[in-house]
């Protein structure tokens, strides 16, 4: 799986993917392709559409219309194909409540084929920290144990592409970080990820690109630092006199220290994040 | 393929060994058939005669195929119901590398288990109950075909559904007039012509009709190749169902 060859391979591709809830436009012509071994992360609000293209990336949703590969199956012709190369951890946990630990793994392993999977049980309830609690009924477990055991049933079958769709979601910063760290195992490891967040300091630590969606549409596509570059790279933050925060983006240190002179009380200098990409792009926050 | 529906099943027969433990369950699954046979059998049973037998022993097989209907159908569609609309468990099987058949399987098979398990509590206490309930090889091939197409209708309820509360509504629509019209309490022939029409369209009217015959004549033969193609039908409907899945 490493070496330029199989990393200038696309993984995954998706085209002019167009998907409808009800009359409503939940996914609107989105197009990407995706490099073996990226991490890509999907960013925007809730409803812009993250949830819905990884359902039709995973065959759990099907198209209205459009075309989506990975590793040059297509996912509605060829959904067998596909099934036995992706790894999803879902937003809504779908763990089965009533059974322990392990008997959510074991039948997991025993769907995705694996005829005697203990050995590797064993070994991914370790990497996540959950042998001590294999027998117990998950019913039972905090929102972070869930997550990590959601991240160690999607790996058990070692599938070379991993979608996460908010993988953090819900969890205290302490147990957040303990998931990027467990997510940047899986890239070393060779993986291809496809991540959707509307985190904006986890889209920037984790992605190698980010598309940014908004109402469906994808607005922007690229590194975080170009996306960043492209509307500026420094944020001056001030309360105007109505006592309303403002934010202007400069494109260099020089002017943000010039504007921050006009302003008097309250002017904070930072660097820009992906959330002003987002606002400047469609005027909108992140939420 | 020949063992990728296992996992589906025992996932379904280590919550039902759980579930068992629980001593509500296993009362709720003999409770309706048991206040039948006690209020209608034991009450009615020696006073009144019913197609050429006492009134026990014309119910007791009736009971039984009303109680494989009730628990196959009923587990199977709340559980894939939930499983699908609530729990989201049903995406792991769908995002599986398994047939849509495979899955069919699977939850067919843990709904006949179901099914079997009350029948059998009904026809341990119809054995104890009457002396003229026997047992037949088509009496048991009967039972294992009505569990089979009533766990198949479960699959397509569940799938169908839109809401737990809609299970419910199919159960009170199509299940519950079943129960009562189909030949389990009086035999069909006394009804009206024009429902009589409707209640031949039944498939427990059908299992019912069988599972009466101590041999296969030719109204047997008939009442059971429309239960297997009703069987089938209902496979076949629920496997294509499962397979054009989609959120």
């Amino acid at each position: 799986m490493n070496g330029d060859d199989s990393r200038n391979r696309m993984m995954i591709e998706a085209e002019a993917l167009i998907k409808d809830y009800g009359g409503i436009r939940a996914v609107d012509r989105v197009s990407f392709k995706i490099p073996a071994g990226e991490v890509f992360g999907l960013l925007g609000p809730n409803g812009a559409g993250k949830t819905t293209t990884i359902k039709m990336l995973t065959t759990l949703s099907i198209p209205d219309s459009g075309r989506c590969r990975i590793d040059g199956f297509d996912v509605v012709k060829n959904p067998m194909a596909i099934k036995r190369r992706i790894g999803v951890v879902p937003q809504e946990n779908n763990l089965d409540r009533d059974l322990t630990a392990y008997e959510n793994l074991f039948i997991y392993a025993r769907l995705h084929r694996m005829e005697n999977p203990r050995e590797e049980i064993e070994a991914m309830l370790r990497a996540v920290d959950l042998w001590e609690r294999k027998d117990s009924v998950v019913g039972n477990f905090s929102g972070g144990m869930q997550r990590r055991l959601l991240l160690a049933r999607a790996l058990l079958p070692k599938p070379p592409v991993l979608f996460l769709d908010e993988p953090s979601i819900g969890l205290d910063p302490q147990i957040r970080r303990q998931m990027w760290a467990m997510i940047r195992k899986t890239k070393i490891e060779g993986r291809t990820l496809v991540l959707t967040t509307h985190y904006i300091e986890e889209a920037e630590t984790l992605c190698d690109r980010v598309g940014i969606l908004s109402r469906g549409r994808l607005i922007a596509l690229d590194a975080p630092r170009n996306l960043k570059a492209i509307v500026g790279e420094y944020v001056v933050e001030f309360v105007d006199p109505e006592g309303k925060l403002r934010q202007q983006i400069c494109r260099n240190p020089e002017e943000a220290h010039a504007l921050a002179k006009q302003r008097e009380n309250g002017v904070t200098i930072r660097k820009t994040n992906l959330e002003d990409v987002f606002i400047r792009l469609t005027g909108e926050r992140i939420e | 393929m020949t063992s990728e529906w296992f996992p589906i099943f025992l996932r379904e027969m280590i919550l039902f060994r759980r579930r068992l433990l629980r001593l509500g369950y296993l009362f709720s699954a003999m409770v309706v058939p048991i206040i039948y046979l006690v209020a209608f059998g034991l009450g009615l049973g020696t006073r009144v005669q019913m197609a050429g037998t006492d009134y026990l022993s014309y119910l007791i097989p009736g009971l039984v195929a009303m109680s494989a209907m009730n628990n196959s159908y009923t587990w199977v569609a709340s559980n894939m119901n939930l499983n699908r609309v609530y729990f989201k468990t049903f995406q792991v099987f769908v995002q599986a590398p398994i047939h849509s058949s495979s899955i069919m399987v699977g939850e067919v098979l843990a709904g006949m288990v179901k099914g079997l398990f009350a029948s059998v509590l009904i026809i341990v206490v119809g054995l104890l109950a009457s002396s003229r309930f026997s047992l037949s090889p088509l009496f048991a091939g009967t039972l294992l075909l009505t569990c089979f197409l009533f766990a198949s209708l479960g699959v397509i309820t569940g799938m169908l559904a839109k809401s737990h509360e809609d299970t419910a509504t199919y159960s009170n629509f199509f299940i519950m007039p079943m129960a009562f019209f189909s030949g389990t309490f009086f035999p069909v022939h006394t009804m009206p012509a024009v429902i009589k029409g409707i209640i031949y369209i039944l498939p427990l009217t059908h299992a019912n009709i069988v599972i009466r015959k101590e041999a296969l004549d030719s109204e047997g033969f008939l009442s059971l190749l429309i239960l297997v193609g009703y069987a089938l039908c209902f496979f076949i409907y629920g496997s294509w169902l499962i397979k054009k899945y989609s959120e």
